[in-house]
């Protein structure tokens, strides 16, 4: 199907005719600029479909969002307002690292080196924040997808049909790249109905998930109905306890970041070309004289050894107290991800199931119902 | 609400109890129908910094949430909380983390400042920067907060498409009105408004977004680098006052009985209840030593202890029975049984005089090998009867746990004393940054440095110990009055503080808490036993005893601090007194009092050395006689030299000056220090008899002896000032670097932001084309 809409300029008066859809000859009428859950892609290119929708995110939150909103552009909304959240975000790291960083190189030597100490530690915290924040919420939102098929983050193309400003009738047509389950109060349910990647029902969706979290096909007539507060649960439960994990998680990384191992590491290129070439002369000497030298660490390797030392001195080396505390901000992080685990992933509900929700419904079972 | 809604549309019955239990915008009338709520919405007052009854309100809405959330029932504003509430709390358990792995207290209160500072900048930076001037400029605030009919509050222009501006009223309309310019004759004028305020609150937020990431961070660091100082004298004065509180004796018993359950009996019985069976060998007593030992925090008494532990040993009877239980296997009773008479007798002596060799040879010869076998016998039963008895005497834990446990309680009575006294002495004289000294060093060196009036270049070659702009700075402080009396009123007053904080009364409230402390545990340790221990702790001989090393090197620590304050003023002194030529005067009339006349270029050479000597000097350069430090002078000109330094009690322009800014009557007080300070450096230090060996430097020469050791002379030496102000430089430098480049960031950057924020609020094409229309159309 076609649908077109006439667009009249404001400026000379024409009135511009705007079609969405696509007609394929001999096949029904599809359209195509309608919202699309972006689940075969998903499944089918996990990465670069990632990659594709933070690239789109990144590049219009540094750009094309900003001038909207600095012009104060009347089709600017909440979502161009969240993805600039990136914005800080991200100037927000590089300006901690600058702050513990930049000056240093003006110091004199030890108390550039003692800078050079610290804003290593300080950069590297910002970096494993960062990591420490995104990687965690997997752990709870990966078993939930495997368990129940049901994944928080999938996402999907929202298209937008902006109003013409200032006379601009061209391109009014853009997209957005949202998630299904975003809004726990208004999930988009409609996408997943009648949708031909889960299957060829109507429901399919609802089917599969409602079969993986174990409902009998007696009772899934109306698996939308009947899966669909399930899912619900289940998801504000995944975002509950990823939120809360992944800040313990990223605070773990600034702390496994804070440890002197990393005080040795060589960040800067230049420098570690010069250490490899210092390393070949004394290496070559060495074989000259039939003495063997230890391996060149490279930068991967000289990092991930750097990383197990900081991760052990984390948890072992220093006082009690530190001991202590490192291993509580650890046990935090890890617990509240096996908490989140425990909780999405077993049904403490189960016996109450049917009676509890019942009884918090806002349809009165009792009373006759009628449906027109 | 939804579900309501759904449900109407449904036609089905509605739950009544469960839709007002959902806070439902629906009621139900008495027939039964119902109708819309009213709308409960409003706005809320702004401000900049919210009420703690609210914060904690809202603290309590969240956490209800968290538990809605767990049961899988919360909403998305109550998710949204949550993520905030979480990021506090992530945040929060970092600092705490940070807290404990920072050794130094100042450091551990940064890591909460740091925390504090930077959610106090993300909240305020918007505030200050974007809202108020918009506010001001235009009556729109762009962070208008609203509370909904469900109780939630959330921003009136979050999301640009869904701005509930209804909830304004006609005066904030009329007002935004007026200051937005919106002419007041203009048709659906509300409405114009309203656009206006959404699209100046669009434009205010996005550059809000374009900004917070480089000002947050920026404006976190700033207020932590302004904060550190105040908040280190805050630590310090706490330090200072509790310690000193602790040690009255009501606070020092409660808190010591405190630091004892700290380190209590329960958590070592039970060490010890796990290990009983252990042997107590040389590992084992390591372990105890390092667990009872660590309480002490002496080196010295685990040592000790370590002694004492490899001490307490089993008694074994060395009998005949002893004799053949070890050898059993070895030497058959069949060769005891065969022992002629003589040879029972020489058995029985060696057995009663503990003698293994003999027990072994008189064994091995009964035995009926060869003679080279009998030798080897003999020496295999000798080692046999050695391992046995050390395995005899070896006790395990459980057999002299009674011991270990009194032994404890004993360290752990010491400890909790000790621990007490440590923190009084270390708030004031500790080694380490954050201490009383430290920070008054600190402050002295800051004053000097603002004194010199280093301009930046000055400052990086001082920093990198530019000796002629020191030179030339202490010169031109001096040949200020002004300046000069300042300088020396603002050190004085520091020194003296210190001389008060460092009295005779600290030194006396050391000794006597040390005395007790040590005494006690000392005579506990004696009667249970521990004599080893209990002298290393206090003896009549003092030397190396705990006790002794807590005095000494608490006089230690003042008088080398003493000193370096003192050479401060002194090297002033000798700056002015060069300056004004009163030096050089001096110089030549004590010389003329030995008959020597000396020429100016001799005068002018003592005078340079004489600066150089209170600027750069150490130890080694007053044994040395200047030799190496490249001033050839002969011996009468270095006696005269250390003479007009040292030995000139009256002629002294710290004097004139004192007198000028604190009056006659106070210059006593200050100077009594200075000049017993110079007293003492003048036999200790500048005499001309101190040579480069102890040996010389004790010898007695003209009837003096100089008995100083390395480490005094070294204390009176103190801090060279050319190290002072170069340190002092460093740290100046490096800081007004830093503060350059992030406060000049943050400079730009807020005046960026007020720029961009003059362009915003303005009348857009379209405004103007409205209110054009409207003018048009009469």
């Amino acid at each position: 199907m076609v649908y077109s809409i006439g667009v009249q300029n404001q400026n000379n008066g024409s009135i511009k005719t705007l079609s969405f859809g696509k007609k394929e000859e001999g096949k029904r009428s599809k359209c195509e600029n309608h919202d699309a859950l972006m689940y075969d892609e998903k499944r089918k290119h996990p990465i670069t479909t990632n990659v594709k929708i933070q690239a789109d995110k990144f590049v219009n939150a540094f750009t094309k969002y900003p001038q909207k909103g600095l012009k104060g552009s009347k089709n600017s909304n909440f979502y161009e307002f969240l993805t600039m959240g990136m914005v800080p975000y991200l100037t927000g790291s590089a300006t901690m690292i600058a702050v513990f960083n930049l000056a240093s190189k003006f110091f004199d030597t030890p108390a550039a080196v003692n800078a050079s100490k610290l804003g290593k530690k300080m950069g590297l915290g910002v970096l494993f924040y960062g990591i420490g924040k995104t990687l965690s919420k997997k752990f709870i939102e990966t078993p939930v997808n495997l368990r129940y098929g049901i994944d928080v983050n999938l996402p999907y193309k929202k298209v937008i049909h902006e109003l013409p400003e200032q006379g601009n009738t061209n391109n009014l047509v853009t997209q957005e790249y949202h998630k299904a389950y975003e809004s726990v109060d208004f999930p988009r349910w409609d996408l997943f109905y009648n949708n031909e990647s889960f299957g060829p029902d109507r429901n399919s969706y609802f089917e599969k998930v409602g079969k993986k979290m174990g409902i009998q096909d007696d009772d899934l007539d109306h698996a939308d109905q009947k899966v669909k507060p399930l899912i619900k649960e289940k998801v504000i439960k995944t975002k509950l306890f990823s939120t809360l994990s992944s800040y313990f998680w990223a605070a773990t990384g600034v702390g496994i970041a804070m440890q002197k191992p990393w005080e040795n590491l060589v960040i800067n290129p230049a420098k570690r070309v010069a250490n490899y070439k210092n390393y070949k002369k004394v290496a070559e000497a060495a074989k000259e004289k039939g003495m063997n030298v230890a391996k060149y660490n490279n930068f991967a390797k000289d990092f991930g050894k750097k990383f197990v030392e900081s991760c052990k001195e984390f948890v072992n080396n220093g006082h009690k107290g530190m001991r202590i505390a490192g291993r509580s901000l650890l046990g935090l992080a890890v617990g509240m991800t096996l908490l989140g685990n425990l909780s999405t992933l077993l049904d403490f509900n189960k016996g109450r199931g049917a009676s509890s929700q019942a009884s918090s419904s806002l349809i009165d079972e009792s009373k006759e119902k009628v449906v027109c | 609400m939804t579900n309501v809604l759904n449900s109407i549309l449904a036609n089905q019955p509605i739950n009544q109890s469960a839709a007002q239990k959902n806070n439902s915008a629906f009621v139900f009338t008495s027939d039964g129908k119902i109708k819309p709520m009213k709308d409960k919405g409003q706005l809320l007052p702004s401000r900049v910094f919210g009420s703690p009854v609210e914060y904690a309100k809202d603290l309590k809405k969240d956490i209800v949430s968290i538990g809605k959330a767990a049961k899988g029932k919360a909403n998305d504003h109550e998710l949204g909380r949550i993520n905030d509430l979480a990021m506090k709390l992530g945040s929060l358990a970092l600092a705490s983390y940070l807290f404990v792995k920072n050794p130094l207290k100042l450091s551990k209160a940064m890591e909460f400042v740091g925390f504090g500072t930077f959610f106090a900048s993300m909240s305020l930076w918007p505030k200050l920067a974007i809202q108020a001037p918009l506010k001001a400029r235009t009556g729109v605030d762009i962070h208008q907060k609203y509370i909904d009919s469900q109780g939630r509050k959330k921003m009136l222009f979050q999301d640009p498409q869904y701005v509930l501006t209804d909830l304004y009223s006609r005066d904030d309309l009329d007002k935004m009105g007026k200051k937005l310019g919106v002419s007041e004759n203009l048709p659906d004028r509300d409405n114009f408004i309203k656009q206006r305020a959404q699209k100046t609150a669009l434009q205010g937020n996005t550059l809000w977004m374009m900004t917070a990431g480089f000002a947050s961070p920026l404006m976190s660091a700033l207020m932590c680098n302004r904060l550190e100082k105040p908040i280190g004298k805050a630590i310090e004065k706490y330090s200072m006052i509790s310690s000193e509180k602790a040690m009255q004796n009501g606070s020092y018993q409660s808190l010591s009985d405190r630091m004892k359950q700290t380190m209590s009996l329960r958590s070592f019985d039970s060490y010890l209840a796990k290990n009983s069976d252990r042997l107590m060998d040389e590992k084992t007593i390591s372990e105890l030593a390092s667990k009872i030992g660590g309480k002490a925090n002496s080196a010295t008494i685990q040592t000790a202890i370590k002694d004492e532990l490899a001490a307490l040993k089993n008694n074994v009877k060395i009998d005949e029975s002893f004799v053949r239980s070890a050898l059993r296997g070895k030497v058959d009773d069949s060769v005891f049984a065969a022992l002629t008479e003589q040879q029972k007798a020489l058995l029985n002596k060696a057995i009663a005089n503990k003698s293994f060799t003999g027990i072994a040879d008189i064994l091995s010869k009964a035995s009926t090998g060869s003679k080279k076998e009998q030798v080897k016998l003999s020496k295999e039963l000798t080692q046999i009867l050695g391992k046995a008895k050390l395995s005899a005497e070896t006790p395990t834990l459980s057999q002299v746990s009674g011991s270990i446990k009194t032994l404890y309680s004993n360290i752990v009575d010491f400890a909790s004393g000790k621990g007490i006294l440590d923190r009084y002495i270390n708030a004031r004289v500790g080694d380490q940054s954050g201490t009383y000294i430290a920070n008054q060093w600190g402050r002295v060196g800051d004053k000097l440095i603002k004194a010199l009036k280093l301009n930046g270049k000055e400052l990086k070659a001082v920093s990198q110990g530019n000796i002629d702009i020191i030179m030339d700075k202490l010169a031109a402080l001096a040949s200020n009055d002004a300046e000069y009396d300042k300088v020396i009123k603002q050190l004085t007053k520091l020194i003296g503080d210190y001389e008060k904080t460092t009295s005779s009364d600290f030194v006396s409230m050391v000794q006597d808490k040390a005395k007790t402390v040590c005494t006690s545990t000392s005579n506990d340790l004696r009667t249970n036993g521990f004599v080893k221990l209990a002298d290393k702790i206090s003896s009549a001989a003092k030397k190396g005893t705990v006790e002794n090393v807590i005095n000494v090197n608490t006089a230690e620590r003042i008088s080398g601090a003493q000193s370096s304050f003192y050479r401060l003023l002194q090297s002033l002194d000798v700056f002015r007194k060069a300056k004004n030529g009163s030096l050089e005067r001096q110089l030549a009339s004590m010389l003329g009092e030995k008959g020597v006349t000396a020429d100016k270029e001799t005068l002018q050479r003592m005078v340079k050395a004489c600066q150089d000597l209170v600027l750069n000097a150490t130890t080694t350069d007053y044994v040395e006689k200047l030799k190496t430090a490249g001033f050839n002078l002969s011996e009468i000109e270095y006696k005269t030299v250390m003479k007009a330094l040292f030995d000139s009690e009256a002629d002294t322009t710290i004097a004139e000056s004192l007198s000028r800014t604190l009056g006659a009557d106070k210059v006593d007080d200050v100077l009594k220090g200075f000049t017993s300070y110079k007293k003492e450096f003048m036999s200790k230090v500048a005499n001309w008899q101190n040579g480069m060996t102890t040996e010389l430097s004790r010898r007695t020469v003209d009837g003096v002896t100089n008995a100083a050791n390395a480490v005094e002379r070294n204390n009176l030496a103190g801090k060279p000032i050319k190290s002072l102000i170069q340190d002092v430089a460093k740290q100046t430098y490096n800081s007004q670097k830093w503060l350059k480049i992030f406060g000049g960031s943050m400079l730009a950057l807020t005046a960026v932001t007020l720029l961009a924020g003059l362009a915003i609020g303005r009348k857009g094409k379209t405004e103007k084309q409205v209110e054009q229309e409207n003018k048009v159309n009469g």
